[in-house]
């Protein structure tokens, strides 16, 4: 199986002389092609600051990072643009759609900016609504439907362009229980029939069970990691909230 | 931390977005402080000849200033209102009395437009020197302007401008009061939503156009008549109105909504972003884009049209005055008198000297002419040959007997063809005789006089008539370097009086429709300045605020992987529509008005409008290009730093 993400010895310091803060020190971190996988930790540990890094909206101060076989830190802007169009595919918790665009708009906007042709933009578009039952509501705005309905939206424009590597960023933190459910099952399957490789940031143990790898962090620092293997998901969940309740600080989001 | 100190921080910390307001509200003190300067003036009043009509002129047009000012003023603070309710909020919700927050606002407002007041007022006493200059240079006078600072002028300033500061600082303070805590917290959540198109007010748009350009390029009917002239351009007016606004309300959003059906070039690159927020802005922006493309046409045609008869005015004068000094014969004793007073003036030499024998007869034509031709003025066709030779035009006269050639009676638009084939009958009383046109001259030799109606006979019958009718005899002079003989024209006038409902002299009509023009063209340029200023900084507010709207769009745009560089491309080609679209309405409206005016003008005077309207035109384009490259500058550090 291929290395999808290789980061060594991130390092990540805000500030500047005298009052210097590091929100990240020597994280290595691999994911596989494949792989979904769990980042949780208190406020403040820098799950963030680390996916901003993976998403090369923000750069680490040292250390070397190489997503599908390409180094990151030697991209200029230009060239990290065309990265993130091409080989990445965002979630966030605020859905991030385009206002001004209807739904499929939204959706096929990454293809678009690529000047995929217009048979297999349609194709495609086509695809993920039905792969996440968003058809019917193809041409309304985002002000028009339901925060579920906004996420999927967001998760099929993340997907459409194919991406080596999905990024998620609390993706269920806005979404009634019942949205964030069916949303975590659409991540799920996606990565199980379609192989995609999907990195999620998230405060919640339940949205954490759906993983097959969690890593915890604090204070910048992996502090441990846990493997689902063969156990059910509700196993899994409990081993999380364990491991939240040792990490303490975390305690207060899990209820 | 007293409430003044805060309201200053508030100034400094929004310097940024206030900036190009207060440039502007600077500006127009400054103007403001012009006008009235120079309407009080004495100084330049004493040296230039129409000196009544200029203090009206400056005064009247002071006024128009002031009134657009208020409402440039009033228009920006409800923006800046709109965009500060949230921080008004917050001021609330920390436990700010209602009271210490409308006070705060007060200030604020206060203390800015005192700021602006004494700059302008400062920077007007530097630069209205300047500008009186370049008044005095366009009339073409001599005058020295000292450096004079008129008392007068800076009170009504402060007055003037203090009651609009005063007002917009009430309506800050009124704010607060005005409205309850949660919607001052919700004034920027309001979502705009995607207009609906109606075609049937695009179509009624575009025919309210297509009406309005027609009426105003149709030809001038035979009869031109008051009441078609309001009739026909109100119509045309009220049309053109309307259909702007329905144009930049439907047309536009129906035209944008046609390009997003090519859905192959729709989606493709960043097209679908910059179609889609137009298409979302756009029913925002209608009001102010309509009131945008009809102010700069009004100030392009008027300023084409000012600009215009400056640039022709020594051709008019040509026109209406054409030799140096006209005069009538009153008496040997008396025409020597003028002709010492010209021999005198060694610099300005006397290059022809000519006789003029006129005859004034009663005449009926053969036909309906709409203009009253009697007496008509006979003069002899060597005369005429003679005279027109001596002003160096090509145009000659040659007659047989009973022939006649008319001279275009000047501010008419009469051509060759309406006296082809007639004649007329010239009543004498032994009798009359008819006599057939079969030529029409354009340039008449003496200078014009109610009604205008001259004809060229042949020598043979002139001297037939002079037996019966004695002539009056026009003594006429062409000097060298006509248009500087200041000091002989006055002493001329003086003493010959009004011959002519014009002046005598050329000199007198030529600096009096200079000074007139010149002063009609500085306050229509000023006044364009300030209008073209005002215009784009409204403009470029709106998309300021547009901008900070639209800073987590184009953060997620930059997420998903639009470069910095596309979005400054992408943010170009909007503010490009945004700025070009009200600026190119405008400027087609202004042709299609400026195109009638110039048929009007050219067929009463006889100008080419085409280089005075396209300066009009490129100054135009040049001032709001400015305001584009800031709004871009601007935009793009909100969104994409």
């Amino acid at each position: 199986m291929n290395i999808v993400v290789e980061a060594k010895q991130i390092k990540k310091v805000y500030g500047a002389k005298g009052n210097v803060f590091s929100a990240l020190e020597d994280i290595d971190l691999t994911v596989m092609e494949g792989e979904f996988v769990g980042i949780m930790g208190p406020s403040g540990a820098g799950k963030s600051t680390l996916l901003n890094i993976l998403a090369t909206i923000d750069e680490p101060t040292t250390g070397n990072i190489v997503v599908d076989g390409i180094n990151l830190t030697k991209m200029n802007e230009e060239q990290l643009s065309a990265f993130r169009r091409d080989k990445l595919g965002f979630l966030f918790q605020d859905y991030n759609l385009l206002d001004t665009l209807t739904v499929k708009e939204n959706i096929i906007l990454p293809l678009a900016l690529a000047k995929l042709n217009i048979k297999e933009l349609e194709r495609r578009a086509d695809e993920v609504a039905d792969k996440f039952g968003i058809r019917d509501i193809l041409n309304k705005y985002p002000y028009q439907i339901s925060g579920g309905q906004k996420q999927r939206t967001a998760a099929s424009r993340a997907i459409i362009s194919k991406p080596s590597l999905i990024l998620a960023d609390e993706p269920t933190g806005a979404l009634d229980s019942k949205s964030a459910t069916d949303l975590l099952e659409s991540l799920k399957d996606l990565n199980e029939q379609d192989k995609a490789t999907i990195l999620m940031v998230t405060h919640d143990a339940y949205a954490a069970s759906y993983c097959n790898r969690v890593l915890f962090i604090k204070d910048g620092k992996i502090f441990t990691e846990l493997v689902k293997g063969k156990r059910s998901r509700k196993e899994f969940f409990n081993k999380v909230l364990d491991v939240l309740s040792a990490l303490g600080g975390g305690a207060n989001d899990v209820i | 931390m007293t409430l003044f100190s805060l309201a200053r921080k508030n100034i400094k910390g929004n310097f940024n977005n206030y900036f190009v307001y207060f440039v502007t509200l600077v500006f127009s003190m400054v103007i403001y402080y012009t006008f009235t300067s120079l309407q009080y003036s004495e100084k330049i009043q004493e040296s230039i000849e129409l000196s009544d009509t200029m203090s009206f002129m400056f005064g009247v047009s002071s006024i128009i200033l002031i009134l657009f000012v208020a409402i440039f003023i009033l228009y920006s603070n409800s923006f800046f209102t709109r965009k500060r309710k949230k921080e008004v909020g917050l001021y609330a919700i920390l436990g700010l009395r209602k009271k210490t927050i409308a006070k705060m606002l007060f200030y604020e407002n206060l203390v800015m437009g005192i700021i602006a007041l004494v700059i302008g007022i400062i920077l007007g006493t530097l630069l209205s020197k300047l500008f009186a200059m370049i008044l005095i240079k366009l009339m073409g006078s001599t005058a020295d302007v000292d450096f004079g600072i008129s008392f007068l002028a800076i009170t009504q300033t402060v007055i003037v401008f203090m009651v609009i500061i005063l007002f917009t600082s009430v309506q800050g303070y009124r704010l607060i009061y005005r409205f309850k805590l949660i919607e001052l917290f919700y004034a920027e959540k309001k979502g705009e939503q995607i207009p609906k198109v109606s075609l049937i007010s695009a179509v009624i748009g575009v025919l309210l156009l297509v009406v309005s350009y027609w009426l105003i390029l149709k030809p001038f009917p035979d009869e031109f008549t008051t009441e078609y002239l309001m009739k026909n351009y109100g119509i045309a007016f009220v049309a053109l109105f309307i259909g702007t606004h329905l144009f930049f309300q439907s047309v536009t959003v129906y035209l944008l909504r046609l390009s997003q059906r090519n859905k192959s070039r729709y989606y493709r690159g960043t097209r679908i972003i910059e179609t889609s927020r137009l298409l979302f802005r756009i029913r925002g922006n209608a009001r102010t884009f309509t009131v945008i493309a009809l102010l700069s046409s009004a100030t392009i045609c008027f300023l084409g049209a000012t600009y215009s008869g400056y640039y022709s005015n020594e051709k008019r004068a040509e026109e209406v005055v054409p030799f140096s000094y006209s005069h009538l014969s009153k008496g040997p004793e008396f025409d020597s008198q003028v002709e010492s007073i010209i021999k005198a003036d060694h610099r300005h030499p006397i290059k022809a000297q000519l006789d003029i024998p006129v005859i004034q007869v009663k005449g009926i034509l053969s036909f309906q002419l709409d203009y009253d031709i009697n007496p008509v003025q006979l003069i002899s066709e060597s005369t005429f040959n003679k005279a027109a030779n001596a002003l160096n035009k090509d145009e000659t006269v040659s007659l047989s007997r009973n022939q006649a050639a008319v001279i275009q009676p000047r501010f008419t638009e009469y051509t060759k063809s309406v006296f082809k084939g007639e004649n007329i009958t010239i009543q004498l009383p032994q009798g009359s005789s008819k006599l057939p046109f079969v030529h029409m001259v354009e340039s008449n030799v003496l200078p014009f006089d109610y009604p205008d109606f001259f004809l060229v006979v042949s020598n043979e019958m002139f001297a037939e008539i002079a037996k019966k009718e004695a002539p009056l005899t026009y003594k006429v002079y062409e000097v060298e370097n006509e248009v500087t003989a200041q000091a002989t024209s006055k002493k001329v006038n003086k003493l010959v009086g009004n011959d002519f409902q014009v002046s005598s002299s050329f000199y007198t009509e030529y600096k009096q429709g200079k000074e007139g023009n010149a002063i009609t063209l500085f306050i229509f340029g000023f006044l364009g300045l300030v209008f073209l200023a005002a215009t784009g900084s409204i403009i470029y507010f709106k998309q300021l605020t547009e901008a900070y709207e639209a800073k987590g769009h184009y953060e997620i745009l930059r997420k998903i992987g639009v470069s910095r560089k596309d979005i400054r491309k992408s943010i170009k080609k909007q503010s490009l529509f945004v700025f070009g679209l009200p600026l190119t309405v405008g400027i087609l409206h202004s042709c299609v008005t400026l195109y009638f005016t110039s048929n009007f003008m050219s067929n009463l005077i006889g100008i080419n409008l085409i280089v005075p309207i396209l300066t009009a035109i490129v100054f135009f384009v040049i001032i709001y290009a400015v305001y584009y490259v800031l709004t871009v500058n601007t935009y793009n550090r909100i969104v994409n730093k």
